[in-house]
């Protein structure tokens, strides 16, 4: 296994090395001259001509190339043009919001998709089946965007439920950051009102993030049910009496879930690069909102940077996915 | 699908422990929440625009102070000035005892200091002060009195002085690294002494950020005796999601680039409204006059009389604007009132094409304008334009577009759009700020000049102008500068804009201003 890790990384690193050479030639060899964006309203040519000398734009595109790789090497991403914060601090601040949001998401994506799965592969063809085979369409077609303010509009408007926008309500005192998640962090701390407020804050972003997801694992583990009810363990376990119940919930879903669990590897990347759209619609502060700041005003090396990370972190989980994988059929380590 | 009692039971109690929880989340009377964007970083010296004018009236104090709509300079920190027979030397008298926030004395070192720091950061907010001012152009004869020496007189040069946040050389200094003015600590920092104080530990960069109330601000609070005690900015990136917190009461102001679907629906909630104000931000579409067809002036024509004003005045942004056909606000001295510009008249439109057809202008290959993203208006306009202009026969493509990048694709008349649009807000409200920096050509290379226009007898005209001191002189000049522009049809001008702010029902006191829309705080109070 540990073999196999290795290789895995080993082999993950020219990936992340060119994903670093192609996005800052694709965001750093377009016309635009991020020292004019800089040098803002009322600014004259020769202030732009400085300030473009300044953060070294003017240099051949290659030495600046070099002169990135050298500084991300070190672990170093530069610095925010605007904010003059280091891009890594501004990440190290943001990055457990997108991570408690993904992982919510993902979460509840996966508690309710699979057991809506198994249902519609068990009543295939059935009603439940239809429905949730609509659902999964639905999930898949509806716009984030428009979900997102529907929920709004029902849960904050309408209801008075659950709060519209924002991590935490106004004047909460944060729990001491431990995780970085305000949901254990403030469990940690045994601060309960924290809790329920992040928890209530965590809901519409969450399931709005989730819908895309839940709608994938709900029909990848129909089909693998569909499946797996064809084998002829399944035939023989049902013959000899075997309570339905068990055969299906443990024996046919664990053979079943295999093709949705790669999903959910894959689905992970996407529900990072889709919290840029919620973080913005939920104000909530991860790294998909700095992005979206990041690319209105031009600040390169943010734009980098988060590109590097979401990069880092999709390969991250893919190759825990291929361990889960291999932890739920060990034939495929020999594969793999 | 049955439903034990229990389970009704558990439910209605989970509905009423939300329910609970938004009730005691109830507005507090004492805090502003504004949905205002911030600012890139925090330093007055480093960022200009709308967000920065407004964070720096509530965190600085500056000499003037633009107040007021139609706006006046009112004196501001500093209690009255003279300026020289010749326009070259300017001093200002200081209030005494005006303490920054850290309870030291403003003096005339310290607007020394900020005028210094301002020329040596260098970036947009020294822009006007750079062809004039030196950092020995400003100096403290006493500790009460600021002198400027400008290398030549400089008619905008007093409507500029609101530019200049005053801030605190004792607080700044002990941050500076390898002679960064300390703009890299000032980015997250404040050192000033305004009606509001930063809670540093409240800040996020772009994000949120909190501030309490200045108890011995200068001005006292005499003449607001329920005065806003804390303001918590959390602007709201999505213009929905905005609107929606403004009318459940979380946000008690948003921006003023509403649309109008947004505006129509504050306006119908019982716990908002909107906020109408005249103000100085022209629209405008801008030709690049480098690039045929349009250093044709028969194409730029065609397109002038192509767009539709009227309709998009009238339906697309329901009369919260005013048609101005020139580079110059339609309220401010300089205007040439005697000038139409170009109107809807397709068939006009038509004969402008023909003509430019036949002097061997491309009319009819594809041409690009570009859409500011996330700016709806932005894209509504060039819609319109879009299906006016396929009936003249001129096949018009919308490219989506952020104004950082066009700011910078337009440094150099090859890499700037064919066409794109744009507002131009008010920093300081003298005629130099638009016409002057839009069509003068030594302002080529910035955004607000990028159509390329150069006419030798304008930028004569602007410079006469601009190196002017009495406005009865430099009038005459911008309205003639504006006739000629306006018969060379470089851009098209749309509109004046009536700024449109979604205000909670509980802020009493609002006063908008041309600078600054309506952002400054002090004035302000919360109903209960």
């Amino acid at each position: 296994m540990l073999r196999f890790v290795l290789r895995r990384v080993l082999s993950a690193i020219p990936s992340l090395f060119g994903l670093l050479i192609f996005t800052f030639l694709l965001v750093r060899i377009v016309p635009a001259d991020p020292a004019a964006a800089l040098a803002g309203d009322n600014a004259t040519p020769q202030q732009i001509a400085d300030i473009r000398h300044q953060y070294g734009f003017d240099r051949p595109i290659g030495v600046q190339l070099l002169l990135y790789v050298g500084q991300v090497l070190r672990f170093n991403f530069g610095e925010s043009q605007y904010s003059h914060r280091p891009v890594g601090l501004d990440i190290r601040q943001r990055l457990p919001a997108t991570l408690e949001l993904t992982f919510a998401a993902l979460l509840f994506a996966t508690l309710v998709g699979i057991p809506l799965g198994v249902i519609a592969g068990v009543n295939h063809n059935r009603w439940p089946d239809f429905a949730l085979r609509m659902f999964s369409i639905t999930g898949l077609a509806v716009a984030a965007f428009w979900f997102a303010i529907m929920l709004q509009l029902l849960f904050s408007m309408q209801l008075d439920w659950l709060p519209l926008r924002g991590r935490t309500s106004s004047g909460l005192v944060m729990p001491p950051e431990v995780t970085g998640s305000l949901i254990l962090d403030s469990l940690v701390a045994g601060r309960f009102d924290a809790f329920w407020d992040a928890l209530r804050h965590l809901v519409l972003p969450a399931l709005t993030l989730s819908l895309g997801a839940l709608a994938t694992i709900t029909r990848f583990t129909r089909a693998g049910v569909l499946e797996t009810m064809q084998k002829d363990f399944v035939l023989y376990e049902r013959a000899v009496g075997y309570p339905r119940r068990r055969l299906i919930w443990i024996y046919v879903l664990r053979n079943s879930v295999i093709s949705a669990v790669t999903q959910i590897g894959l689905l992970f990347g996407a529900l990072i690069a889709g919290a840029v759209v919620v973080e913005s619609i939920f104000d909530w502060p991860g790294i998909g909102n700095y992005a979206v700041q990041a690319i209105l005003t031009a600040d390169y090396k943010v734009m980098l940077a988060v590109t590097l990370l979401i990069g880092v972190i999709y390969t991250v989980v893919n190759i825990l996915t291929d361990l889960v994988h291999g932890l739920l059929d060990p034939r495929l380590w020999e594969q793999l | 699908m049955h439903i034990s009692r229990r389970e009704f039971a558990a439910l209605a109690a989970a509905a009423a422990a939300f329910r609970a929880r938004s009730a005691a989340a109830a507005p507090d009377p004492a805090v502003f929440v504004t949905g205002m964007d911030l600012p890139a970083n925090l330093d007055p010296a480093q960022i200009l625009d709308v967000q920065s004018t407004q964070w720096g009236l509530n965190a600085y104090d500056n000499l003037y102070r633009y107040e007021g709509n139609p706006a006046k300079m009112q004196p501001w920190l500093a209690t009255d000035h003279t300026v020289s027979a010749d326009g070259l030397t300017w001093e200002f008298k200081l209030r005494q005892g005006v303490k920054f926030h850290d309870g030291s004395e403003l003096t005339a070192e310290d607007v020394v200091y900020s005028v210094q720091r301002l020329l040596g950061v260098k970036r947009a907010p020294a822009a006007p002060f750079l062809p004039i001012l030196k950092p020995d152009s400003v100096s403290a004869p006493d500790r009460y009195t600021v002198r400027f020496t400008l290398a030549q007189p400089y008619g905008p040069f007093f409507g500029m002085i609101p530019m200049i946040a005053i801030v605190n050389p004792r607080i700044i200094k002990p941050n500076e690294e390898n002679g960064d003015w300390g703009a890299k600590w000032l980015a997250s920092n404040e050192a000033g002494s305004g009606a509001y104080k930063l809670l540093p530990a409240s800040y996020v960069p772009l994000e949120q950020a909190d501030l309490e109330k200045n108890d011995d601000h200068f001005m006292g609070w005499s003449d607001n005796p329920q005065p806003i005690k804390k303001i918590e900015w959390r602007p709201a990136k999505v213009t929905s999601t905005r609107v929606l917190a403004l009318l459940n009461g979380t946000l008690d102001m948003t921006d003023s680039f509403l649309p109008v679907d947004q505006v129509e629906r504050i306006e119908k909630s019982s716990n908002a409204h909107v906020a109408k104000n005249v103000t100085m931000r022209l629209l405008v579409i801008r030709m690049n006059n480098t690039k045929p067809p349009f250093d044709n002036i028969d194409a730029r024509k065609a397109f002038a009389h192509a767009f539709n004003y009227t309709g998009f005045i009238d339906e697309i942004v329901k009369g919260n604007a005013v048609r101005d056909p020139v580079p110059i606000p339609t309220n401010i001295w300089g205007f040439p009132k005697d000038v139409t510009g170009y109107d809807y008249d397709l068939k006009k439109a038509k004969e402008y094409f023909d003509k430019a057809v036949a002097a061997g202008a491309p009319m009819k290959r594809p041409i690009e304008l570009h859409v500011q993203q996330p700016l709806e208006q932005t894209v509504q306009a060039g819609q319109l334009f879009q299906s006016d202009l396929a009936t003249v026969g001129i096949d018009l493509k919308l490219i989506n577009d952020t104004f950082a990048n066009l700011t910078s694709v337009s440094g150099k008349p090859e890499t700037t759009p064919d066409m794109w649009i744009h507002w131009v807000s008010a920093y300081y409200l003298d005629p130099d700020n638009w016409i002057g920096q839009m069509y003068d050509s030594r302002y080529h290379g910035t955004w607000k000049a990028s159509c390329w226009y150069t006419n030798p007898q304008v930028d004569d005209l602007l410079r006469k102008a601009r190196f002017s001191t009495e406005q009865e002189d430099r009038a005459p000049l911008y309205e003639q500068a504006a006739r000629l522009i306006v018969a060379d049809s470089p851009d098209i001008w749309i509109y004046n804009m009536i700024e449109v702010c979604g205000v909670s029902n509980r802020v009493q006191g609002f006063r908008h201003c041309p600078v600054g829309s309506g952002g400054e705080v002090r004035w302000m109070h919360l109903s209960a």
